[in-house]
């Protein structure tokens, strides 16, 4: 199809969007995004009625349907198919009309479409089958790993290339908020799936404990930044002035906010792990750059919300402004929310509880859903070239349904997190804990839980609503699609110096610069970061330095201006951002051996109990029990001793949790010794407790241990450091691990007998070790 | 598509930027924002300075002190692990309902009402390894660790006033009619002493 032809008369070029592939993208959108939330209602069912847990128990393949291995495929949906086409979506539409160009490839193009939507099927595919890095948010094995790798690029090279054929000469501030997430969402996930193959479908993170901690929440609390705020900014800033007809608010506020944002985020990840056996100093870091944040943030809800001056009369009667207006409104109340929960004393109630699920699904239902969907009923007649909705009421109705779904649902998890945490600190007089039994915890919450599911439904009713809409559009286009046609005269590059004048460096651009030095120079000094204090302040006062050198030079409007018609050196710009906030605030953790003091008691895993850990991977326990003992007399109290750095270095990944649906298993070896026990509770969990609301694990008891393949994934921990030397040659791993199986085959009497050589005996064999090192 | 802004008279001056058709005013930042942003790194620092160098306490310091006062005290007149201290605490209702609150860890192998589960009946005529009143409280207080069974510490009996009175609630289970009894196991032994 041919995309350009020039009008010698009057120097402008005519050329062909590709809208084709933007109906594809919408179209898949709308697809995973009811399979996503379908999912999230139903394991929202599973937590208020366990039944939903049990459902063909009987047939033992249904094991993949049980919450561990469901949630999993819940958030990958929602994140990376749904949110992950809405931003194609948008960004494909949009990229073209601001940069006046077709896609540079349509090949790439429909690359990236099919890969995205193969890779998304595999993770479909693979999580309920339990092949998992028990990782949140980076779950997928490996060989899918690469293939996102590799659709990133390809993604990359189409977005790049189209750049560099704009025949705008600006970059519009939409273009800004992709060129980072393209950039960052590449490192992001390049530096969080380093690992060691052991086997064709399981890897082992290279990093361990407290390190693989750090990368984990460095990559998730920017995989939220980058995947779930700066895309979506990309797409507010185009769809929103133009569905309201307005004017943005604030080209120099674009500016601040956007460096602010994309510069002061990557630090703030360690507020994912206060009160943690994560260095002080670090959790500090995190909570002040979060806190710093809060500001930057506010500055996309601003230009947002005030673009819409002068057309609020329209806001009542247009539900795409309806969808914009609390989308944005939502992504407002997040981000005070998120700064709000990394500070300490607050994380220490809401950390583990309901109120950071409350928190992330105002964003994802909010903001993240709101926006797509307004976007998609602006975009629809516009694609499918019709004059407007199929049903232009439902569009309406959708949105109550959706507000109201929201409403209902965060307004119940809010006080489930409340309730459940004010539970957990709770002492009588004598300084007895006043909930000792985790169970009354969670049997509280279940009236709370079932609103959440009439949320949630009504909330999907909506989604099902916009998906027979867009259908039925669909089917009012025309026999054949018009091209929709641009039209601009070609680029000239500009390639003038800039004015001295307007060069950024003043009084407050040398002074950050200063701190930074400082900084900087102080930390070579042999032996000055070995203390945690100077360490935290170094980062910090370079970490300032940096952002008021960066708002220096981008607060100066001419010198920007001139940056933003320079596509590589705003890219440059952009990477030299991410890559110094990253590297600051990584180096340091890994740099420092003080940070993991060593105990010399803990020793690596058994083969069994690797394997049984790898079963606890599988069955994705993490997603409901977390392995850390946080230093409050509330949770020493109920849990044991708090857990030490040292404890974790052979955890390969960690699995310290971010909810307690289930009580914290750091210490289950030390508090339940009893194999019998774990041998009926995994069989089914309300024999032993019986308001549980955990799936019964009865495949556990008749499904044989491959012991064949414990040898690989010895070595693979090998390879990692793990010294294995006595077990890592030929068999010794299956021999150990057999005899092991005999010892807790007997342990558990007559109830075990035959049992050795099933998966049960190797959970129970990490179960039983857990905490008990120290 | 292409139809006129809604604009009017006191709107600030457009930029001249224009793409796809969106234009930009440029409007000054609030000042709250700009006050709040600055506000929030000086603020960084002074609580860095707060609680890494002066007066606030590091969580660990803090949790050690937290766990300082509130360190388990034994009542003034320390019990005795005897048999008339246990017949005394048996019939007092007040120490019987504090261990029965703390009965609730135990109630994950011996049920809450004692019935037994993984851990034996604690209801029947019948033990595995008691004689006497008294030789509950070693069990209690260590637990029998080849069958699995915890300390009484890890289960929040942290003085030997808990562990007595814990002792003494056990043996009133003795009788009771649990919901689902577990088999009776080990020899019967005789019935304790009555309290005078």
């Amino acid at each position: 199809m041919s995309s350009s032809d020039t009008s010698a008369s009057s120097g402008v070029e005519r050329f062909a969007y590709d809208d084709a592939i933007v109906r594809k993208f919408a179209f898949a959108t709308v697809l995973w995004g009811f399979v996503g939330m379908l999912v999230g209602v139903i394991i929202a069912l599973q937590l208020a009625e366990p039944w939903f847990n049990r459902f063909g128990l009987e047939a033992g393949w249904l094991k993949i349907l049980s919450f561990g291995r469901l949630r999993p495929l819940h958030t990958n949906a929602v994140i990376f198919a749904f949110s992950g086409n809405a931003i194609f979506t948008g960004c494909y539409y949009s990229s073209q009309r601001l940069l006046k160009t077709r896609m540079f490839s349509d090949a790439l193009s429909r690359i990236h479409f099919w890969g995205w939507q193969a890779i998304i099927v595999a993770a479909a595919i693979t999580l309920p089958l339990g092949f998992t890095q028990g990782r949140e948010y980076a779950e997928l094995e490996w060989p899918i790993d690469i293939a996102i790798a590799l659709v990133w690029v390809v993604f990359a090279i189409n977005f790049f290339g189209t750049m560099a054929k704009r025949r705008e000469k600006h970059l519009y501030v939409a273009i800004w908020f992709f060129v980072a997430s393209i950039l960052a969402v590449a490192v992001l996930h390049i530096f969080n799936n380093i690992w060691v193959v052991a086997g064709p479908m399981k890897s082992y993170s290279v990093y361990a404990g407290v390190q693989d901690a750090f990368m984990q929440w460095w990559y998730g609390h920017n995989a939220v930044a980058f995947f779930l705020t700066t895309p979506f900014l990309g797409l507010m800033y185009y769809f929103l002035p133009k569905a309201a007809n307005r004017p943005v608010f604030s080209y120099r506020l674009s500016i601040i906010h956007f460096w602010s944002l994309v510069f002061i985020y990557l630090w703030a990840g360690p507020h994912h792990l206060h009160y943690t056996a994560l260095p002080e100093w670090a959790s500090t870091l995190g909570m002040l750059f979060s806190i710093m944040l809060w500001m930057p943030s506010w500055g996309g809800m601003l230009n947002g919300l005030l673009t819409l001056r002068g057309a609020w009369d329209r806001v009542a009667k247009d539900p795409v402004l309806k969808f914009f207006v609390v989308g944005v409104t939502f992504y407002g109340m997040s981000t005070f929310e998120g700064p709000l929960l990394s500070i300490k004393a607050v994380n220490s109630l809401s950390h583990y509880t309901d109120w950071t699920i409350a928190h992330v699904h105002a964003g994802a239902l909010g903001w993240n859903g709101f926006i797509t969907f307004g976007m998609l009923y602006w975009l629809a007649p516009r694609l499918f070239q019709t004059k407007g909705m199929a049903k232009p009421k439902w569009a309406e109705l959708h949105f109550w349904l959706g507000t109201i779904g929201i409403l209902l649902y965060i307004i119940a998890i809010y006080g489930a997190g409340l309730t459940q945490g004010l539970m957990w600190r709770d002492f009588n007089p004598d300084g007895t804990l006043a909930y000792p039994d985790f169970m009354e915890t969670v049997s509280i919450l279940i009236p709370m839980y079932w609103v959440r599911v009439i949320g949630g439904t009504l909330y999907l009713a909506g989604v099902v609503l916009s998906l027979f809409n867009f259908v039925m559009t669909w089917k009012m286009r025309p026999a054949k699609y018009a091209e929709s046609m641009g039209e601009a005269p070609p680029l000239v590059l500009d390639k003038t110096p800039m004015p001295a004048e307007h060069k950024p460096v003043t009084p407050l651009f040398w002074g950050g610069i200063a701190l930074t030095g400082v900084a900087g120079a102080a930390a070579l000094v042999p032996g000055i970061t070995d203390s945690d204090t100077i360490s935290s302040l170094l980062t910090l006062v370079a970490g300032i330095g940096l952002t008021v050198m960066t708002l220096e030079i981008f607060g100066r409007l001419q010198w920007h201006r001139w940056l933003e018609a320079r596509a590589m050196r705003f890219t440059i710009w952009v990477t030299l951002s991410i890559a110094a906030a990253s590297l600051f605030e990584i180096i340091p953790l890994f740099a420092i051996e003080a940070n993991v003091p060593t105990i010399a008691s803990v020793k690596p895993y058994t083969p069994l109990e690797l394997y049984g850990r790898d079963i606890y991977l599988e069955e994705g326990c993490y997603n409901c029990h977390s392995q850390m003992v946080r230093p409050l007399r509330f949770e020493t109290e109920r849990f044991g001793e708090y857990s030490k750095a040292g404890e974790f270095v052979y955890d390969h990944p960690f699995q310290w949790g971010s909810r307690r649906i289930g009580p914290d298993l750091h210490r289950e070896g030390v508090l339940k010794p009893s194999a019998l026990w774990h041998l009926r509770h995994m069989n089914n969990p309300r024999d032993t407790s019986s308001d549980s609301i955990m799936p019964a694990y009865p495949h556990l008891l008749t499904e044989d241990t491959p012991y064949s393949v414990i040898p690989t994934r010895i070595r693979a921990m090998a390879f990692l450091g793990v010294p294995y030397d006595d077990v890592k040659e030929g068999d010794l791993s299956i021999v150990a691990a057999k005899v092991q199986a005999q010892l807790i085959e007997k342990e558990m009497g007559a109830d075990g007998a035959g049992l050795a050589d099933k998966k049960i005996t190797a959970m129970i064999a990490y179960l039983k070790r857990l905490g008990t090192d120290i | 598509m292409n139809e006129p802004l809604h604009q009017d008279s006191t709107e600030p001056e457009l930029t001249d930027h224009s793409y796809d058709g969106i234009q930009e005013f440029d409007n000054p930042l609030p000042g709250w924002w700009k006050l709040v942003f600055w506000g929030s790194l000086v603020f960084s620092v002074g609580y860095w300075g707060w609680f890494h160098i002066w007066p606030g306490q590091s969580i660990i310091a803090a949790y050690e002190a937290d766990m300082a006062a509130h360190a388990p005290v034994e009542p003034e007149t320390p019990l005795l692990a005897d048999e008339a201290t246990i017949l005394a605490l048996m019939a007092d209702p007040v120490a019987m309902e504090k261990a029965k609150a703390q009965f609730t860890l135990c109630g994950a192998c011996h049920l809450s009402d004692g019935g037994g589960l993984v851990g034996p009946n604690l209801t029947d005529d019948q033990y595995l390894r008691i004689n006497a009143l008294v030789d509950f409280v070693p069990i209690i207080r260590d637990g029998i660790p080849e069958k699995g069974m915890t300390a009484g510490a890890i289960n929040g009996l942290k003085t030997q006033a808990d562990i007595i009175r814990m002792a003494a609630y056990v043996a009133t289970l003795r009788g009771t009619t649990p919901a689902t009894p577990k088999a009776a196991e080990g020899e019967v032994i005789p019935a304790w002493p009555s309290h005078e």
